[in-house]
């Protein structure tokens, strides 16, 4: 409605293949970038801060998740896991060498990479829910491993000090600094799955989730691939890991546990199976879900309920609402937030015309 | 049921503006995250709502002079995102102080705690290092440690068996998790001291079965006396488990954790627990003169006191909470000399907190600015003809070796 | 090593036969669901908890003798099966595997949340009019609950073998799982079946949660054992009743075996994932489970 798609023709190879075809995207996108890249950390406070940077962290995770979910088609109930595996590398490597961020989180991904890519070996064999229960087989493994060696965990704790990371010599200790920090690895992530998917390993990854034999009879490797995926995927959840601990200051395998996993595969799959934007609006979706809900029964449910009763109404409803809302928007629209929103978007493209 | 009627009504109408809120002027803001529908929200169903009473109870007194509590509470459902946001939310608001709930939490804030000078209590969770004051300035166990309690443990095992621990041989059954390792240090180090044999014995959580853990108890190992350190559902597993293996409950004590009284009724009841013990920082049952003052308050309103009261080991819990934060503010405003204390000024109220024991329920804590444990008192209470029966006084045994861990700890 | 001992070793057998059967138990209504709709209930363990919920609410509010609140738990497990299948699984039918399992994820919490807001988080006891002291069966002892429990899952897989085989209803539902195109080809009601899947597991779950919660006491800590069920259902394979009891028989006799011979040599709980690496180990040679049906896939 704010803008016409007739009258832009493209006159030349490099207009039709351009990043963003029409004007009106790459003003969008600017739009988008000033506000959450210049306007939001001057502009918010801790508070609110506090909520985006968890929102920017679950970004990355589902980013990673959805491409092994949502683009390669193999269930995982394991992300929790290599999130820990790359937090507890991390950690390791700050604590013994002072390693900085640049070093520490790709070496972080890397190894929950190298993890992933075990946990993948039985997808050879294993299909579907076999293999999604033997992802949570790993969680289960992964965490009593970190529980159990001390090497690993630093002693009885399981957890380790992460002192915040430093950028050019000043250490983030601010909300707003570390929202930044987070955002450039959040940009990171949205290039390199927007790259990837359109490569030849993304190619492939769609063509095994479409069908695994038959994109085996065309010549796609397919134990290679599905390993790519899972090591790719683990690397993007290493990373969350890794800058988790980051923000909090510390790595406790106790943070990423199977609730953790089911909540990052909730955000994948209301955000939409295999799309970048719906990774994040599910992680977006996810985050905020619970805490909305309590800021509109706090407003609103005082009204029926003694100041008493609420305190033990409002989690419980929360919990109710929450998975209402999930099986709600599955229901309408099973490919998840970013079809609905593509529907919607579609409707207003030509509004006031039906077509 | 009627309140899932009221819930849906809530929904179906989806009024979205908020009450007025009276407009208070003199208000100490108490921020406190509880675990209403997490994992472990057998327990925080019932404390949290002891330290609510309890505040109300301070208010109905007139507050802390006219100053009126209010404490907000934010359910973390035992996750760490949300306990952030918590957090945040509650700081943005001006809370003085804060109560944390749940291990991960503790740990995954701690560090902002130090930045935001943010005095704060985790009774019975976290770290049992953060007794040190020096090293943890903000966070205040104040409730005897896991290390302090097992340490009590020994001793009453040691009463127990003729006080003698000479190759008698203690059996430790724990969660296997942080929490349930943390005692271990101080298991070892009275081992060596005690010469008793130990042996432990994991139960991986949630541990709902136990089968297998209570027949190695009790028919290989045949300890003659067991630790019990667990959590959630597993405490009246592992009570039922011995009770049918016929091994005597007497010779069984728990820590904080393992023994409510809703812990007792899953276990099969009063009569199947007889004899059980329990270790715990707030005195249980309810002959305490706060615990008739709240009833009285619920009568005066007309209203029947809450079902929640009924579970005397944790309602007590949430009041001794409550009581040690309000106390905490009551000497803040004596330093601030009546004016909205700061932050600084009520970690400094909490440091001089001593002589405080609310009838019994409080142990004689003595916190210092060097001791934020208090002393790491205890007292042992043992499930007797349908309810806890206190077996010692307040006590804190082998202080020298917790202090010494505290010491060591890196 | 820890020493083996025999007597010691007998127990661990025995109890880890008895708990597998229970296992089986709350395994059976998640077997049931996936044969009959192909759909994975990640919200077994709500189920169950709710019923149990159901049992002693009833026994609580209306002080009903233990018969009726079972009655009645059975009872509400039918009409819940029955209203979840219409509201929230009937309009997924047809839509891709993992949105249904998000919907039971969803509806785990709905249930978990309803369960607390109808009757309130305390913690409630089932009692059954059976005795309490074990049950002496040779050198071992046996008990009582996990015999009802164990008694309860061998009736079942007897009649829902038999249902299965021989029923028209129960092979009716074995085409609509095969293929739900055809068997509505065929002229089978589809969305019939599918409900009567969901009810039937209302009901084994309705017993599930009544042994499990007059062992365990009802909260919302019941909805736990639904994490056992896992590795059952994958061990035996997803679509077999018999590979339900199997498999937990199988997930039984393996913790304790771990618990009694494993843990004194790691010096932690393994009990929890050792079935979990067995199950991997079996679905390597056997990627259905040990008596999954093969599917046979075509391009």
């Amino acid at each position: 409605m704010f803008h016409r798609e007739s009258g832009v023709f493209k006159t030349s190879y490099a207009a039709d293949m351009a990043l963003y075809p029409l004007p009106i995207a790459r003003w969008a996108v600017a739009a988008l970038a000033a506000l959450f890249i210049v306007a939001a950390p001057l502009a918010l406070g801790n508070y609110p801060l506090s909520i985006l940077n968890l929102i920017l962290i679950a970004v990355v995770g589902a980013l990673g998740l959805n491409i092994l979910v949502g683009y390669t088609g193999q269930i995982s109930i394991g992300t929790g896991a290599f999130m820990s595996v790359g937090a507890y590398t991390a950690a390791k490597l700050v604590v013994i060498f002072h390693a900085p961020f640049w070093i520490a989180l790709p070496a972080g991904g890397l190894m929950a990479a190298a993890v992933g890519a075990i946990v993948g070996i039985p997808s050879l064999r294993i299909k579907g829910i076999y293999l999604a229960i033997s992802t949570l087989a790993a969680q289960l493994i992964i965490e009593w491993t970190i529980n159990h060696v001390e090497w690993i965990s630093g002693g009885v704790q399981a957890s380790i000090n992460v002192p915040r990371p430093s950028v050019f010599g000043t250490q983030l200790t601010s909300e707003w600094q570390i929202y930044l920090f987070l955002m450039f690895f959040v940009v990171l992530a949205l290039v390199a799955t927007l790259n990837l998917v359109r490569s030849r390993i993304g190619r492939a990854f769609i063509a095994i989730r479409d069908q695994d034999i038959a994109a085996e009879i065309i010549g796609i490797n397919i134990f290679k691939y599905k390993l790519y995926a899972f090591a790719i995927s683990s690397f993007f959840a290493g990373i969350t890991g890794a800058l988790e601990s980051y923000y909090l200051g510390i790595a406790n395998y106790e943070q990423f546990q199977i609730d953790v996993s089911i909540d990052y595969l909730a955000m994948v799959i209301i955000g939409g199976l295999g799309s970048v934007l719906g990774s994040v609006l599910g992680a977006i979706f996810v985050t905020l879900l619970p805490i909305a809900t309590r800021w509109f029964l706090e407003a609103s449910g005082g009204l029926f309920f003694a100041q008493a009763d609420m305190l033990n109404v409002i989690p419980n409803l929360r919990l109710v609402i929450f998975g209402g809302l999930i099986i709600f928007f599955l229901v309408v629209e099973p490919e998840g937030l970013n079809r609905l929103w593509r529907n919607i978007r579609n409707y207003f493209r030509v509004w006031p015309f039906s077509y | 049921m009627k309140t899932l009627a009221k819930s849906v009504l809530a929904l179906a109408l989806g009024v979205a503006f908020a009450g007025a809120a009276a407009a208070e002027d003199k208000v100490l803001l108490i921020g406190d995250q509880c675990d209403r529908t997490g994992p472990t929200q057998i327990v925080g169903t019932v404390l949290c709502p002891a330290m609510q009473d309890y505040y109300k109870l301070v208010n109905s007194k007139g507050g802390i002079d006219g100053w009126m509590i209010k404490g907000d509470e934010i359910d973390n459902a035992y996750k760490v995102p949300e306990g952030i946001e918590a957090y945040e939310r509650q700081k943005q608001m001006g809370a003085l102080m804060m109560t944390f709930y749940g291990t991960p939490q503790v740990v995954a804030l701690n560090q902002r705690l130090e930045q935001d000078h943010m005095p704060t209590t985790s009774p019975g969770f976290g770290i049992s290092a953060a007794g040190d004051g020096k090293r943890f300035p903000y966070l205040f166990p104040i409730a005897a440690t896991y290390w302090s309690q097992s340490a009590a443990a020994v001793q009453f095992a040691k009463d127990k068996l003729e006080g003698n621990l000479k190759g008698k041989k203690i059996a430790y059954v724990y969660y296997d998790n942080p929490a349930g390792k943390e005692p271990m240090p101080i298991l070892e180090a009275l081992q060596k001291q005690e010469g008793f044999e130990l042996r432990t014995f994991a139960v991986p959580p949630p541990g709902v079965e136990l089968g297998a853990q209570i027949l190695d108890v009790t028919q290989r190992f045949h300890p003659d006396f067991v630790i019990a350190h667990l959590f959630g559902r597993s405490p009246s597993v592992l009570i039922k488990g011995l009770k049918g293996a016929g091994f005597p409950l007497s010779k069984v004590v728990g820590l904080v954790w393992a023994s409510a009284e809703a812990d007792i009724l899953a276990a099969g009841g009063w009569p199947t627990a007889e004899g059980y013990n329990t270790i715990q920082f707030a005195g249980a049952g309810d002959d305490y003169p706060v615990r008739q003052e709240i009833k009285a308050m619920y009568k005066k309103e007309g209203k029947e006191p809450p079902k929640e009261m009924e579970n005397t080991v944790v309602y007590n819990r949430g009041l001794l909470q409550a009581a040690i934060q309000v106390q905490a503010l009551t000497n803040a405003l004596k330093i601030s000399s009546g004016k909205l204390p700061t932050r600084e000024q009520v970690k400094e109220g909490m440091e001089q907190i001593k002589d405080f024991t609310l009838g019994g329920l409080v142990p004689p804590l003595q916190v210092t600015a060097a001791d934020h444990e208090g002393g790491g008192w205890v007292r042992i209470f043992t499930a007797k003809g349908g309810k806890f029966v206190a077996a010692t006084d307040w006590i804190h045994p082998y202080r020298e070796v917790v202090e010494n861990a505290l010491k060591t700890a890196e | 090593m820890p020493e083996f001992d025999l007597q010691f070793t007998l127990f661990l057998l025995t109890n880890g036969v008895m708990i597998g059967l229970m296992y089986a138990l709350i395994a059976l209504g998640f077997v049931l669901i996936y044969k009959a709709t192909d759909a994975i209930n990640f919200a077994q363990g709500e189920f169950v908890m709710f019923a149990g919920f159901l049992a002693a609410g009833a026994a609580e509010y209306a002080h009903a003798p233990f018969w009726l609140c079972a009655l009645l738990a059975v009872g509400g497990m039918v009409a819940l099966g029955f209203g979840l299948e219409r509201v929230v699984l009937r309009p997924l039918i047809g839509r891709p595997i993992i949105a249904v399992v998000m919907a039971t994820i969803g509806l785990a919490a709905v249930l978990r949340g309803t369960a607390v807001l109808a009757f309130g988080a305390g913690t409630r006891a089932i009692t059954m009019p059976i005795p309490d002291d074990p049950i002496p069966l040779g050198p071992v002892t046996l008990p009582p609950v996990e015999v009802v429990g164990a008694a309860v899952s061998l009736v079942f897989l007897a009649g829902f073998t038999w249902f299965f085989l021989k029923s028209r209803t129960g092979i009716a539902m074995r085409a609509v799982a095969d293929s739900q195109q055809v068997a509505m080809a065929m002229g089978i009601n589809v969305r019939r079946y599918f409900a009567f899947a969901w009810a039937m597991a209302g009901i084994v779950s309705a017993l599930g949660g009544i042994v499990w919660g007059s062992m365990l006491g009802v909260d919302n800590q019941l909805a736990l054992v639904g994490l056992k069920v896992f590795p059952v259902v994958i061990l035996g394979g997803l679509d077999s009743v018999i590979g339900a009891v199997v498999g937990g028989l199988i997930v039984g006799i393996v913790e304790n075996l771990a618990a009694g011979y494993f843990d004194p040599l790691v010096g932690g709980g393994t009990k929890d994932f050792v079935p979990y690496l067995l199950m991997i180990i079996v679905l390597m040679v056997r990627p259905e489970g040990i008596f999954g049906r093969r599917r046979i896939e075509r391009v």
